[in-house]
């Protein structure tokens, strides 16, 4: 009996490559529920998110060819929509919607467990909205997206020493944050 | 901002056990890893691919189509200006070239021209240039090197306008032009090299 496992990702971008655009979807279901948490954490801002994540993937899809390691896809996938997110960033000062503004909606049929996760989440994304960009990037990738300062580095475009700088110093304003909002 | 206790790092880097830690610093390992662990659930967002999927499918613009939205775009320019000894070791030149028709037996359009790549790649097995007027795809525009020398040689007709271009060597080394002049970073961490064509008829 075989087993068939999922397409590799090079296996998947010569696919797209030869001219199989459906095969692009397997890239898709992959990476972007990643992708979007990536720049929902970064813009702060669902909408904005998703608007990043589908410019990214649309770019990801037109510069194929160039994309030199398809092994290393995931993290070219990350770089493209780190750009699209610092771009739209540099448009706008703030995120679109301030978590402020926008308290989390307690939904009558939560139950109080519920209730206290939302305010929970509420509180660290607000510490995390206080972080700048660059530090609030470097906690992202570490610990939420689970990256290797190597991964970090090739998503960055920065180098592991001032990488793991800007997690620590991520680390302590954070912390900081959060104590504050305790 | 209060610097954290260096085994904090090492704790959440992996290199030193939380359990090895005063019960003060492993409270503080555990409060980042429960804040990191909040901010991996979000809100899911429907429609992406669908979204993406439509885009792909549709036909690509034409290059004129991509060429007017490139001029109407705000982009951010890179130009450096590199010294004379460079030339001597330069891979690659550009000529920006407009070859009357009698001379290239080629039919161009009121808005084409020829544009000329030379490149220097001493031991190269094979040059490409790729670029946005072929979709950045190795191998459609091979370069010769007929008499060996180092120097490849192309020449293509392309649409007048300014287009991004890379030199592809051996089929796997992505290199900008060290003598185009002009550069635009794109959204991959590298510089991309300009090119300007005008057009053959004016």
């Amino acid at each position: 009996m075989s087993i068939r496992s999922d397409p590799s990702d090079p296996e998947v971008v010569a696919r797209v490559l030869g001219g199989d655009q459906e095969a692009f979807g397997i890239l898709i279901r992959r990476y972007e529920p990643g992708l979007l948490r990536y720049a929902t954490r970064m813009l702060g801002n669902g909408d904005a998110a998703a608007d990043a994540v589908a410019e990214g993937l649309v770019r990801a899809y037109r510069h194929l060819a160039s994309c030199r390691e398809p092994v290393r896809l995931r993290t070219w996938l990350y770089r493209i929509v780190a750009n699209r997110c610092k771009s739209h960033l540099a448009r706008h000062s703030t995120s679109d919607v301030s978590l402020e503004e926008a308290p989390p909606m307690a939904d009558p049929a939560d139950t109080e467990a519920e209730v206290e996760r939302a305010e929970q989440v509420a509180l660290v994304e607000r510490a995390l909205e206080r972080l700048s960009p660059e530090k609030r990037q470097a906690f992202v990738l570490k610990h939420v997206e689970g990256m290797s300062y190597e991964e970090m580095a090739a998503v960055t475009g920065e180098r592991i020493p001032a990488l793991k700088m800007r997690v620590h110093r991520a680390r302590e304003a954070l912390l900081e944050a959060l104590e504050e909002y305790r | 901002m209060n610097p954290i206790d260096p085994r904090v790092h090492q704790a959440l880097d992996g290199e030193i056990s939380p359990d090895s830690l005063p019960p003060e610093l492993r409270r503080q390992v555990e409060r980042l890893e429960s804040a990191a662990a909040l901010l991996v659930r979000v809100p899911s967002l429907e429609g992406v691919e669908r979204r993406v999927m439509a885009i792909i499918a549709r036909p690509a613009p034409t290059r004129l189509r991509r060429l007017t939205r490139w001029l109407v775009t705000p982009h951010s320019l890179v130009l450096r200006v590199r010294p004379v000894w460079s030339v001597a070791l330069a891979a690659v030149a550009v000529l920006f070239a407009i070859i009357p028709v009698r001379e290239t037996g080629v039919r161009l359009g009121r808005e084409e021209g020829v544009a000329q790549f030379v490149a220097r790649f001493p031991g190269a097995q094979s040059v490409a240039v790729v670029g946005s007027f072929n979709d950045w795809a190795p191998g459609s525009i091979p370069m010769e090197d007929r008499d060996h020398d180092g120097v490849w040689r192309a020449s293509v007709v392309l649409p007048a306008g300014t287009h991004e271009y890379m030199f592809v060597v051996d089929g796997e080394r992505w290199v900008a032009d060290p003598l185009a002049g002009r550069y635009v970073a794109d959204d991959f961490g590298r510089e991309n090299s300009l090119l300007i064509v005008r057009p053959a008829h004016r």
